[in-house]
């Protein structure tokens, strides 16, 4: 008898076991068993998104919208602040969520996997798509431009396949306060930037001072179309050869180790995403001039001690000639669908519904602004300022590096931003720098498509 | 008969759960790092080919690779070494003499271990600060130094205060090890080698090490593991393996690579080289270090 009580708990362990090891793939199959059998009645539509400083309200709203809008739909969500591991275990067994609304810039770089594997549906058909309960098509309402960046159709086939989602201007953020305090301008050439950043030397104030070195994307791709214009970024971006020998790059070379001989001397100390907020520090202290950002940064210093008078003020990047263009980046998030997803053609309505005046009305109140046509006008207070900077003659830069098959061990953001850290320090010669961007850039080019 | 089969019975019914959980858990993951190493995979999806060795060979190709198993073996060999020491004379002193507030200090050199490595990094950061910093602060009010020390941000520099940190975090918890197995040294044995004149570090060297050497070993092969596993946690919350690369250790490479550069299966091939390498090195350590075993 005793025998049978031992021998019957030992087995409920193991089958308590087994029940731990598979519990998670049971409930995924009831999922999707519950929904393909109803499928005649309502369809559900899995959604994921990271939850960013927007937080997960807005999404919610809008997703009841859409529910109400089209109907025998639900809306089934996952807003995580760590997606990638929550949605992550399900889609190696095959199961993918419909529409996924992650930006690529992660550190765990889910979006760009998926880019760089060919994962991705077709987006291209949503563009000519009517947005549900309104006349205009999706393409009519999106600010021209958005959709031809290299980070929406990555591969170089003129088709679509990451939508653009919410935007943000970036720039050089400063303190206005201090230029009026000082009777400084703000530098419209890069010339006139160093001639600054002498005067200020003079008063123990920094030039400039970043708060990571990945911040210096947006920099970089601005100012390469400073030099050489949006077809001398294309170029590079898709890793044209012999490109960083060219006279344009070359010069911006030049300007980025010039600028770091002018950069705060301790902000590689702080250069972390521990102790960035320091670096961004100091500018409310008026220890340094310039920093490059994002519209975030007045939410994300919105508590710190700030000198007297303190007041943000956002330029674009100085031109690089008297009389030549600006530009500011523009940072966007991306919504795309998996291309093994269940419910695509939901998707894509769903996608679309997305560009509504109902929906921009509902994200626009949370601070996140869609880039559809006029919707700038609408904004108010900093944002009207640093959303106006188009309209104040900035042209505005899109894209990023192109992705390519993944080649093990180049990592070209590392290469060429994180460097810059070295020439502040002077660990590094600018020609090394160049040289390894040089390598990094070929590598890169042999495993394009 | 029948008695005996009943009994292996029991035995393999009470083995099974630990057996399974110990399959599932411990032996299959571990197996799959290793096949996984030889597939190209982003990670994420269920698209990967089969590449055979390629990985391995880019690896050792790789200047990257090697700066990184450069910074890791630093960490290890001075981590090792320093923690060690400082365990070992601390552990000696409060077991071997009648200092006032022994238990005061044994609690106060167990705090850090307690402490999350977040909080020990925020720690740090604050006393590395360049600015307001407690280390520049002490170092200029003694004119120690011209300009503020950029201890996070000199890539010369900036290793040894990643490894100062993991020192101060790891020294309790080795030294309440040793004062265990101190503890268990027969009195008499001291007593004895007082009445014959050897000086209190004479019998540290001959008497308390020889005696705890067992335990000794044990401690080397875990600050291999720890220091690999415990480099990995500092880097993330203190330096992201910055400046420029300064600081990136073995794990922090492969997360790099496994998931920002959506290389998973390169990643896991860094994993199998970390796997095989601090299996090596606690090998050898064990060889080295092997005496005969002493009884008291």
């Amino acid at each position: 008898m005793r025998k049978m009580a031992t021998l019957a708990i030992a087995a409920s362990m193991v089958f308590t076991l087994a029940a731990c090891g598979s519990s998670n793939g049971n409930t995924q199959q009831n999922g999707s068993a519950s929904s393909d059998a109803s499928s005649g009645k309502v369809r559900t539509l899995k959604f994921a998104a990271l939850e960013t400083a927007y937080g997960k309200a807005p999404w919610q709203e809008v997703a009841a919208a859409f529910e109400k809008k089209v109907p025998g739909v639900k809306v089934d969500m996952t807003i995580e602040k760590n997606i990638e591991d929550v949605i992550g275990p399900s889609m190696k067994s095959g199961e993918f969520p419909d529409v996924i609304h992650l930006a690529v810039g992660q550190p765990k770089g889910l979006t760009e996997t998926f880019v760089k594997d060919n994962n991705m549906a077709d987006l291209t058909d949503v563009l000519s798509m009517k947005v549900p309960g309104e006349e205009a098509a999706v393409s009519e309402k999106i600010i021209p431009g958005f959709t031809d960046t290299t980070i929406t159709n990555p591969h170089n086939d003129g088709k679509t396949y990451l939508m653009p989602m919410f935007y943000s201007p970036t720039g050089l953020f400063y303190n206005a306060g201090l230029f009026e305090q000082k009777g400084w301008e703000v530098p419209t050439t890069w010339d006139e930037m160093w001639a600054l950043g002498d005067k200020a030397k003079a008063e123990g104030i920094a030039l400039f001072a970043y708060p990571t070195t990945g911040y210096f994307d947006s920099f970089f791709y601005a100012l390469l179309n400073e030099v050489g214009g949006p077809e001398f970024f294309g170029k590079a971006m898709s890793y044209s050869e012999g490109i960083w020998q060219s006279p344009e790059a070359t010069q911006a070379f030049d300007i980025i180790a010039k600028l770091a001989s002018y950069t705060e001397k301790t902000v590689p100390a702080n250069g972390n995403k521990d102790n960035f907020t320091k670096n961004q520090q100091l500018i409310l202290d008026n220890k340094a001039l310039f920093m490059p950002n994002g519209t975030w940064v007045v939410n994300e210093m919105a508590n710190a001690p700030r000198a007297d008078g303190f007041k943000w003020g956002f330029t674009s990047l100085p031109a690089v000639a008297n009389g030549g263009d600006r530009y500011s980046y523009t940072f966007f998030e991306q919504i795309w669908v998996p291309a093994k997803a269940k419910n695509q053609d939901l998707a894509k309505q769903f996608i679309a519904y997305l560009y509504s005046d109902e929906a921009a009305a509902i994200f626009a109140k949370a601070g996140a602004v869609q880039p559809i046509k006029g919707m700038s006008e609408k904004l108010e207070g900093d944002n009207k300022l640093f959303y106006s900077i188009y309209d104040n003659g900035a042209k505005a830069a899109m894209g990023a590096f192109t992705s390519t098959a993944p080649v093990e061990g180049v990592n070209i953001s590392d290469t060429v931003f994180g460097s810059i850290d070295s020439l502040v320090t002077g660990a590094k010669k600018q020609q090394d720098w160049v040289s390894a961007i040089t390598k990094a850039s070929d590598a890169l080019r042999a495993a394009q498509e | 008969m029948a008695s005996n089969r009943g009994r292996s019975r029991f035995i393999f019914f009470c083995l099974a759960p630990a057996v399974v959980l110990f399959i599932v858990f411990m032996f299959i993951p571990s197996i799959d790092v290793f096949r996984m190493s030889l597939y190209k995979w982003g990670g994420y999806t269920d698209t990967k080919t089969f590449v055979g060795l390629d990985n391995f060979n880019k690896l050792f190709h790789s200047d990257k690779f090697y700066q990184v198993f450069q910074n890791s073996i630093l960490l290890i060999i001075v981590v090792t070494i320093v923690t060690f020491a400082l365990a070992l004379i601390f552990a000696g002193i409060l077991s071997r003499t009648k200092l006032k507030g022994r238990d005061f200090y044994r609690t106060v050199f167990y705090i850090p271990n307690i402490l999350s490595v977040v909080v020990i990094s925020a720690i740090f950061s604050a006393i590395y600060d360049p600015n307001n910093g407690l280390l520049n602060s002490v170092l200029q009010l003694f004119h120690a130094v011209d300009e503020p020390v950029l201890w996070l941000g000199d890539q010369k520099v900036v290793i040894y205060s990643l490894a100062g940190a993991m020192i101060w975090q790891a020294i309790g918890y080795y030294m309440v090890m040793y004062m265990a197995s101190m503890a268990n040294i027969p009195e008499s044995l001291y007593e004895s080698a007082n009445l014959e004149g050897a000086s209190p570090i004479h019998q540290f060297f001959t008497i308390t090490i020889p005696l705890i050497w067992t335990n000794i070993r044990t401690t080397l092969t875990f600050f291999i593991i720890s220091t690999i596993n415990m480099s990995f946690l500092f880097v993330t919350a203190m330096t992201s393996g910055g400046p420029d690369g300064a600081t990136e250790v073995f794990l922090s490479y492969m997360y790099k690579e496994a998931y920002t550069n959506s290389s998973y299966g390169y990643g896991m091939a860094i994993g199998v080289v970390v796997f095989l390498f601090s299996f090596a090195l606690a090998g050898i350590l064990n060889a080295v270090t092997k005496r005969d075993h002493l009884e008291y």
